[in-house]
Formats: C-alpha cells, structure tokens, sequence
C-alpha cells in the first residue's frame, strides 16, 4: 500500500473518521480536528506501521514557529531557514506554510507523507 | 425541610435490551442469553449480545481508549441524557459519578507477553487508558460537557450503587442540582472468567447453560459472569418539576460499609451489611415494613446468598415484603450489577410486573418470600442490596411515584 493510503488509515483510525474524507490537502489540526494526544497516538502508529524513527518535534511541525522566530532575530531568509530544519519538505510547500501562520497550525496530510518518505531515503 | 432527589433520566445496556420495552418484554418471556464461552466449557456467562457504542456515541475518536465496561458507561449515559430531555447547557454544573471495574482483559490487551516484556510496535501511546478507572469518567464529561463534582467509585460490586448513593447525597445536600450516576463492567474476558474461576466464586459443571445461575436456591453453586452498563439522571425534584421532567422515581436513602472481615467473603451474619441497610432505610425516613420489594443482591454463592437470607429474615420477620434477585436474569455485573439492577426495578416498577427468580427450586430459607413466578405487584418502595468482595455493602431505598 502507498504512504498516502497507510497515513489515512491511521489517521481514520486515531480520530474516528472515514478514510474517505481524509484528503492529502487536509489540515490535521484545523479541519480533521486533531488534538496533541492524537498526534502522540499517530507518532507510535508510523513508528509501527513504517518500522521509522519519528521525531515528534519534526514530523508534527511543533517547533515551526520558533525557527520563524529564530530566522527573524538572524536575519536570515526564513524559507531557507526552515528547509535546513524541516529537510524532508520541499520549498514550495514551506513557502506555503510562512504564506499560512496566521490561519493557525498549518500542518497537513500530506506532510506526513513527506516526512515519511524523506525517513525512508534518509533513515 | 431536606431536598429530595429524583431520578429523570436511564440509560441501559443489559443482556435482556436496551430500552424498557426490549427489558420487560425478555423479563416476561425468559428471554435470556446465558451462554457458554468460547475458551472455557466449564462455566457460563451472561454476555450482552448486539451492542455497539458507536450507535451511541457517533464518531467520537476517544472511543479507542475505552474498556468494554467503560463502554458501556458511555453508552448508558448518552442514553440517560436523551431519556431525560435535559437541555444540555444545564449539564455544565452537573455531577458526575461512576461505578467502574478493573480491566480484567490483561490476555486480550497483551496478547504476547514473554518474560514480562510488554511493549510491543502497536501498542497504543496511550494504552494504560484501558485500564485507569476513571477513563469512563472523562469521556463521559467530554461529550456531554459535564464539568461539577464528580467521583469514580472501585468498591468491587457495590461500586455502581455507592456512586448513586454518594451522588444522591450530594444532591440532597445542596452540593448540586444534577448529577449523572451509574456504571458499567465486563469481566466476560478469559481474564476476568480466570480470576472469578480461581476465586471459587464462579458456577463451574455441564448442564443446561440457563439453569446454573440459581440465587437462593439450596443447590446454588456459585455466580455467572455477566456485563453491562446503567447511567441515571439523578436531580433536586423542584428542579426537575420546573422543567417539567418525567420522574421517574425518588431516591430517599443511602448506606454503606465494610465488613472489616474478609477479603472475599461476607461476614456470615451479615452484621454490617445489616448496618448499611438500616442507615438507608432511617435516611430515607420508613420503617421496614414500609417496604414493598426487595432486589436483593442474590449471587447465588453458597455464602452470600446464607448471609443476605439471614439479613432480610432478621429485618421482616416470617411476613417480609417479595425478594426479587435479578441476577438470576442477567447474571452478575460486578461493578455495574447496581446500577443495573436499578435500572430494571424501575422498569419493573414502572410495569407493576415484577419476575420470579430463576431457578429457585428449593429455596435456602423457609421464611422468606421469594417472587416464584413473575406477577403483578403494586411495589412503591424499593428496598435495593449490593454487597461487593472486600466486604462493600451498598443500600439504596427508591421510591415510585
């Protein structure tokens, strides 16, 4: 089965939801409701279900504003900032999470997928 | 002059149904579901057969973290809150107090333990959730925004009586307006049939399935397991006429304690028990004779069953009110057996039919009136026993409208 596809069914299974109305675009937080005991559950389920190590901080995007922050006091353009930190997103998409701080927690679907893929390659 | 508690709203899950009339209905045609279990053909259990929480609760993520006996907590309160009609705002003051049991499914949940080593890639982050007491507590108050006084009560089987008596005093008391109290248990799991079958405190032979569970009967030979879940709606009664409620019925006693004796058996006169049943009936203001029936705890132990006949005989004397023992029906619920059997009573009650206890053939004792074929009994107060291992003794006294 696809990355895609595991995720959403962990993801259905954690918040009680069809897998059919979890998209790739979806907020995790905003629209599918997550709260932090649900990302806790879904760390020890891709942990299990992709034999990864997950790094809660850096799959769940907890430190991003943070390193918003740091990348302001340093002077530094944020968007690279970010890539060095988050090196399993691609610009683009970081691009569109500084475009999106203020809508509140910008995590979606599909940076799951991303991360666990990056893990895959990475280790 | 001191509140009175009404009880506006039940929810039920029991081996005979879910609603009053699926309850009724079963009571008068036998419709039980002792059964014997998958892994062990030696004893028989009383399993409640088509439940799914989920028909109650919707999608609800937390569902994961619940135990079948917290399931049956969240059931039954979700469907105590809809039978009440209470506008759910008003549920933010109310209290909230449960009867919980432990998780007994330790082979279940850890299906593959080897040298103790427990972790395994699957386990939940937060497994132990199936196992705290208080789990049925917090989901309950999330979902139905409860947010005042509460309690969860481990009192073995009178646990689900206690949580409604100390409710009820809360309630009385001027502590609160509205309270939701009940509980739920399962023990069906090899677990929880390892630990009761150990214990020597469970029906073990062949034979007819529905014939072992036989309360007060001379050739009783221990408990069935059973499971299930019972939530009520406990309220200050002018709150509840304001509102215009259903009521139900009053609660208008309570008493407890502990034998201080044994860690499983009953002190064999019953001394404390009797005590506890004596503070109930002086709170709630009558004389033993101004009680109609009795739902008397009737395991169907050799030695509880001798102790609870000794009680009753020592209260009423030769002409005692009728003794029902509904677990001869459902079996015993553990911790939820009280709120259980408060909840068919007032079925019961409301129906002016109550049923015989099954399988008494012989009785135990010559002087006390067992209900030996289901009838017609106009019963207003309600005179209801729970006694749990470690010497828990829990007494409610109800009365119907």
């Amino acid at each position: 089965m696809e990355v895609l596809e595991v995720i959403k069914r962990l993801l259905a299974d954690i918040l009680d939801m069809e897998v059919k109305d979890i998209l790739p675009e979806a907020y995790i937080v905003r629209e599918l409701g997550a709260e932090s005991i649900d990302l806790l559950e879904m760390a020890v389920s891709l942990n299990a279900a992709f034999n990864i190590e997950v790094n809660d901080a850096d799959i769940f995007l907890l430190r991003l504003r943070d390193h918003v922050t740091e990348a302001a006091e340093n002077k530094t353009d944020v968007v690279r900032y970010l890539a060095e930190r988050l090196p399993f997103l691609k610009r683009d998409r970081i691009a569109d999470i500084v475009s999106d701080l203020e809508g509140g927690p910008t995590l979606k679907v599909k940076d799951l997928v991303s991360y666990v893929e990056w893990r895959r390659v990475n280790g | 002059m001191s509140r009175k508690v009404a009880i506006t709203g039940i929810g039920i899950c029991s081996s005979l149904g879910f609603s009053g009339e699926q309850i009724i209905n079963n009571l008068k045609r036998g419709g039980v579901s002792f059964s014997r279990p998958s892994f062990d053909d030696h004893v028989v259990i009383s399993p409640v057969n088509d439940f799914n929480i989920k028909s109650y609760t919707g999608s609800f993520k937390e569902r994961r973290y619940l135990n079948r006996g917290s399931q049956f907590c969240v059931a039954s309160a979700v469907d105590a809150i809809r039978s009440s009609g209470i506008n759910k705002d008003l549920l933010s003051n109310a209290g909230l107090f449960m009867g919980t049991g432990p998780n007994l499914d330790i082979g279940g949940e850890f299906f593959e333990i080897q040298e103790g080593e427990m972790d395994r890639k699957d386990l939940m982050a937060l497994w132990m959730l199936r196992f705290l007491p208080n789990t049925a507590a917090s989901a309950i108050a999330m979902y139905a925004g409860i947010h005042g006084e509460n309690l969860t009560v481990n009192t073995a089987c009178a646990a689900s009586v206690m949580a409604i008596g100390e409710a009820f005093r809360k309630i009385r008391c001027g502590y609160l307006d509205l309270a939701l109290a009940g509980g739920g248990d399962s023990r069906l799991s090899r677990g929880g049939i390892l630990a009761y079958k150990k214990a020597n405190a469970l029906y073990t032979g062949s034979g007819e399935a529905d014939k072992a569970m036989r309360p007060f009967d001379s050739k009783r030979k221990g408990f069935v397991p059973g499971e299930g879940g019972a939530v009520f709606l406990l309220e200050e009664m002018d709150h509840a006429k304001r509102r215009g409620a259903e009521i139900y019925a009053e609660i208008c006693g309570f008493g407890s304690s502990i034998d201080g004796h044994n860690m499983t058996a009953p002190e064999p006169s019953a001394a404390w028990a009797e005590k506890a049943v004596r503070a109930a009936i002086s709170e709630a203001g009558v004389n033993p004779s101004d009680i109609d029936i009795v739902s008397s705890h009737g395991t169907g132990t050799q030695l509880n069953d001798e102790a609870e006949a000794h009680l009753l005989h020592r209260l009423f004397g030769a002409n005692g009110p009728p003794v029902i023992a509904i677990k001869s029906w459902i079996g015993h619920g553990a911790a939820a057996c009280g709120a259980l059997e408060l909840g068919i009573s007032l079925i019961c009650m409301c129906n002016n039919y109550w049923p015989e206890i099954r399988n008494l053939t012989d009785p135990c004792h010559m002087e006390l009136n067992f209900v030996r074929m289901g009838r017609n009994i106009d019963a207003r107060t309600i005179l209801l026993e729970n006694f749990g291992f470690g010497g828990q003794n829990g007494v409610l006294i109800i009365k119907g409208q």
